[in-house]
């Protein structure tokens, strides 16, 4: 839990409303407003630095704890208007709704295809089978009234089950788990929800229980690598610099790096000196036979996540996902090791930054990344890793592109119409 | 089921329920009891269900750190339960008494019952005082009838004129478009469905006895805790559940704890615990807190960080450990707070 001190940290980059209100403990008098005009967001609430033992700090301190009571307090009550009934059904640990209404279930929920329902061919086509996550989501969200399997009592009755409470919903849906073999953590529960929250669509990624498919194409960089010949830069290099990359690596050990020679620019002397290999990964290509990832059980893409308000997802052909996101358990693990994160990396797509963007823009974007979610007790933290290639965006052949030329791009170099410059004298 | 307004008295001890490795509390008294007696505030992971699409605010449940609900088990005013088996030996196993079920049910309607005439009495005073804000008055009489029915566009409430006072009509205007029987259907409906152990069901729906003209339909409620049906009661001791696994910092989180600073986890601060001086609602902690062996050797590095960061956040970076005991003599926990001196 975070505070909000924390603005006193000289920031350069994120402005204030890069700040994460779910950060820290908020003061739930702000509650009400939030509710009744919806998106407003409430201001941070002004904190003391500590106990002075007034009336008047003791008396806010009361009105903050019962604003959090009564909020925390509020009854999932179900209109008859709005009144979903869910079964669960307990040898799947999943819950079932019968044509369950409202935008929340475009985006959750499946119906199984025939021979894979557990309940038979009967209305199968009507019934929609949440997982543990979208079921106990549902619930406490108070969207979803989930009902225990009837006793054959009720059921003489004409009754249905009895109603499942949060902490019923909670003891089955994550505590049941280990034993239907299931692999719902509550670190994965909380992201889950969360996300939810904020409107994103999270589906489970194929490497939900296991080390998943074998990589494919979509892992490695297409095979068209020649083409990139073909970009300006290299072009640039091809012309004035031929031949340049293999002299680097013929040098004998014992002569000089440049030698002796005409040069007619720094980059070729640069390129000389780049002696140093580095791990590059668009170089690496997709392997004749098909290997399986070699992911650690604990670090593994956990979850597909959808931008909220995407027009194209569709539920059946839910297409590539905006991130690929996987939940840490941050008491159980340390820091992961190279082998960790390289092997997590790879089983990422191929997603390589924008063509002639910035320098740094390429840098943060990388060639391959994965958003870590390090749940520490019920508090998330969000990390992305991005797969940087630093050794292929080379300094010295930025010609023209520095902070200077901004403006002027390429054709300005130098005593060109950007005179801001030289204005000073 | 808590939905009084006033956090009500706690009996101690209290359950703490064990799902899957995690402590959580499910009742908002004991989750307002623990902070405000005992200095534990825990995590709340829950969302508000009156405020569904935002992370700002969280919701029962509340998760114990491990460290927590170790403290409030040694101090004997919780103890654990181990909830998984509690329900499905309970409540799928069968062990739960049918007259107990039925007594649920009917407290559970009885409870929505509640929710639905509260609900008509709000639905009522919002009405009457939109009505009195664009009128200048609360008498219905005095409002041209089509205004009324403009107004409300329910134009399928033929049968409400504006002289009609009676509950009825407004009860069902109230509570939604629906008629009082057509609402008992749609509550019941499901059942024909048929629960998942069973086949399916086909006989009538069998409205519930509360349901009257004069009372609207009972609204369906989702309870937050199983407390009841469950009634969980302190085990005897040889049944207790093995104490919480803690880290190693536990010496030092309890002897904050026994200072009385409320402690919450830092690892966003790159620390094991944050630590407040009074309730996190109201004040900003004043140490990033890591625990450490006495003997334990650490990068001076981590002194440096630590303090860059504690300090750039106005916090002071504490590390401490328990010092071993000297000949008998018990040493007890002692702490280092490292500030940068920025002379």
């Amino acid at each position: 839990m975070a505070d909000a001190d924390e603005d006193v940290i000289p920031r350069t980059g994120p402005s204030m409303e890069d700040i994460d209100l779910s950060d820290e403990t908020q003061d739930f008098r702000f509650l009400a407003a939030l509710s009744a005009e919806d998106a407003k967001i409430p201001k941070r609430g002004e904190k003391d630095f500590e106990p002075h033992a007034t009336a008047l700090q003791s008396n806010t301190l009361a009105a903050s704890r019962q604003a959090m009571h009564n909020a925390l307090a509020f009854q999932r009550i179900h209109q008859p208007k709005h009144h979903t009934i869910a079964h669960y059904h307990p040898e799947t640990n999943m819950a079932y709704a019968y044509n369950p209404k409202g935008p929340l279930f475009t985006r959750m929920g499946q119906i199984l295809p025939a021979g894979q329902d557990p309940l038979g061919e009967e209305r199968r086509g009507h019934r929609l089978w949440l997982l543990p996550e979208e079921a106990l989501y549902l619930l406490e969200r108070g969207t979803i009234d989930i009902r225990w399997p009837a006793t054959d009592e009720e059921l003489a009755a004409g009754e249905p089950g009895m109603p499942m409470s949060l902490q019923g919903g909670h003891a089955v849906f994550i505590g049941d788990e280990p034993t239907h073999s299931g692999a719902l953590t509550y670190e994965r529960y909380s992201v889950f929800s969360a996300l939810k929250r904020q409107g994103y669509t999270v589906l489970r990624a194929p490497t939900w229980d296991s080390a998943g498919p074998p990589l494919t194409e979509a892992n490695y960089p297409p095979r068209t690598s020649s083409s990139s010949l073909l970009h300006p830069s290299r072009l640039w290099t091809l012309l004035f610099a031929p031949a340049l990359t293999p002299n680097t690596t013929s040098l004998p050990d014992t002569s000089s790096l440049v030698q002796p020679g005409l040069y007619r620019s720094y980059p070729s002397i640069y390129a000389r000196l780049a002696l140093i290999p580095f791990h590059n990964t668009p170089a690496i290509t997709h392997p004749p036979t098909p290997t399986t990832p070699s992911t650690d059980p604990a670090f593994r893409i956990t979850y597909h996540v959808y931008k909220p308000g995407s027009t194209t997802y569709k539920k059946s052909a839910p297409g590539a996902p905006d991130f690929r996101l996987a939940v840490v358990n941050g008491r159980e693990t340390a820091v992961p090791t190279l082998e960790q994160l390289g092997a997590l990396l790879e089983t990422a797509p191929w997603d390589p930054p924008a063509e002639g963007g910035q320098l740094y823009g390429r840098l943060r974007w990388g060639w391959k990344n994965v958003v870590l979610a390090i749940v520490d007790q019920g508090v998330t933290s969000y990390l992305r890793v991005g797969d940087t290639v630093f050794g292929r965006e080379r300094l010295f052949e930025r010609v023209g592109r520095g902070p200077g030329a901004k403006r002027g791009g390429r054709g300005g170099g130098r005593g060109g119409r950007g005179g801001g410059r030289g204005r000073g004298k | 089921m808590a939905s009084s307004s006033a956090a009500a008295t706690v009996a101690e001890p209290f359950p703490i329920f064990t799902v899957a490795h995690k402590y959580i509390l499910y009742d908002v008294d004991t989750v307002s009891h623990a902070r405000a007696a005992h200095n534990i505030t825990g995590v709340l992971i829950g969302g508000l269900p009156q405020a569904p699409q935002q992370n700002v605010f969280s919701g029962i449940p509340l998760e114990l750190m491990p460290e927590e609900a170790r403290l409030l088990v040694e101090k004997g005013v919780a103890y654990l339960v181990d909830d998984v088996k509690a329900h499905k030996d309970g409540v799928l196993g069968g062990a739960l008494a049918p007259e107990e079920r039925r007594a649920f049910q009917n407290a559970l309607r009885k409870h929505g019952a509640a929710a639905a005439r509260d609900a008509e009495r709000k639905m009522e005073e919002r009405k009457k005082g939109a009505l009195e804000k664009k009128f200048g008055s609360s008498d219905w009489n005095d409002i041209p009838e089509d205004m009324l029915l403009s107004t409300g566009k329910r134009g399928a409430k033929k049968g409400k004129k504006a002289g009609s006072r009676t509950p009825v009509p407004n009860s069902a205007a109230a509570s939604g478009t629906a008629t009082p029987a057509e609402e008992v259907e749609s509550l019941f409906t499901p059942v024909e469905a048929g629960p998942a152990s069973g086949p399916p069901k086909t006989g009538p729906p069998r409205a519930p006895s509360v349901a009257s003209s004069a009372e609207p339909t009972p609204f369906a409620v989702t309870p937050a805790t199983s407390t009841p049906p469950l009634n969980p009661i302190p085990p005897p001791p040889q049944e207790e559940l093995p104490l919480p696994d803690v880290p190693s910092s536990y010496p030092l989180f309890k002897h904050l704890h026994e200072k009385s600073y409320f402690m919450s986890p830092g690892l966003r601060f790159g620390c094991q615990y944050t630590a407040y001086p009074g309730d996190p609602l109201r004040f900003h902690s004043h140490f990033l807190c890591s625990g450490m062996g006495w003997e334990e050797e650490f990068d001076l590095l981590d002194i440096v960080g630590g303090g860059r960061l504690g300090t750039g956040v106005k916090k002071g970076y504490l590390i401490g450990g328990r010092e071993p005991d000297d000949a008998g003599q018990e040493k007890g926990v002692r702490t280092f707070c490292i500030e940068w001196g920025g002379m």
